[in-house]
């Protein structure tokens, strides 16, 4: 079998389209908000923070080397002892699309739109 | 194995650790994990024209174990294993349908497939399935790295086969 480059090209441009088309479908979802921010250390659930409720923004250590930035509406990682700084240097989230991620280190921030164990509406 | 097929396992080894080391003193651009270039993959695709695929997988073994010792991150042993072996898996495959024209194509297929092997560990290690909202930015990059590397490629398959 052999692909000639006119199949390979259009493989590739509707691949691009496919991402393309799921990028601005994930950002158009980027508007269900959320205000629960829920800190994983290695697949753990570590912390659940309700970001409204916060008043004055504080610190707290996750692991080894990662601190998490809490604020009033959003929150960031701060510092991390990654070499690559990608956590950090994504800034604050305040959407449940993105979550923060550090890879080496294995630790997640994610923002969860309501507790997960409560029912969003009970029917009587 | 003879001292020839040695020397250049040796030899491309090397080249594939030090453009490996150069790649990663280079500031990522886009705050999205597991975005690079993948300039690495520019000697394993060369190898696996001048030597053998065989030949190519062992070199790709020795940059990865190698590479995570020299960075000094066990995680990233994990990521670049997974990622690693799916890129080869694929880009072996497509090695015996494509021709020395299509150099690039088999490098973004290779990108893709290395950027899917991440991610899937990704997704293992921190158990979540959330990270999987990258994966259409990882795709488009992965596209659009695969083809910067592939044609880089394609170019010393060239070179070298003109000798």
């Amino acid at each position: 079998m052999r692909l000639s480059g006119k199949t390979c090209v259009l493989i590739i441009a509707f691949l691009v389209i496919v991402s393309v088309f799921s990028m601005l479908w994930i950002s158009a979802a980027q508007s269900s908000g959320g205000h629960i921010a829920v800190i994983y250390l290695k697949g753990q659930e570590q912390q659940r923070i309700d970001l409204q409720s916060v008043t004055a923004s504080y610190t707290i250590d996750v692991g080894d080397g990662n601190t998490v930035l809490v604020e009033h509406g959003q929150i960031s990682m701060c510092s991390a002892d990654c070499p690559d700084k990608l956590c950090v240097n994504q800034g604050a989230i305040s959407t449940a699309v993105f979550p923060i991620v550090c890879l080496p280190n294995e630790v997640m921030i994610c923002i969860e739109s309501n507790d997960s164990e409560a029912p969003d509406a009970i029917v009587r | 194995m003879n001292a020839k097929r040695l020397t250049s396992i040796a030899l491309l080894s090397a080249a594939a650790l030090i453009v490996f080391v150069i790649e990663a003193q280079i500031p990522t651009l886009v705050p999205i994990p597991g975005v690079k270039l993948g300039l690495a993959n520019v000697i394993t695709l060369v190898s696996m024209y001048i030597l053998s695929r065989c030949d190519t997988f062992y070199i790709l073994l020795i940059r990865i174990i190698l590479g995570s010792i020299l960075s000094g991150q066990i995680m990233s042993f994990f990521y670049s294993l997974a990622g690693g072996l799916l890129c080869f898996l694929v880009m072996s495959l497509l090695f015996c349908i494509l021709t020395k024209k299509q150099v690039w194509v088999i490098s973004i297929a290779g990108a893709i497939a290395h950027n899917a092997g991440q991610l899937t560990v990704a997704a293992f290690v921190l158990n979540s399935t959330q990270i999987f909202v990258y994966a259409p930015y990882l795709l488009l990059s992965g596209i659009i790295t695969g083809t910067f590397t592939g044609l880089c490629a394609q170019l010393l398959v060239h070179r070298f086969s003109r000798e």
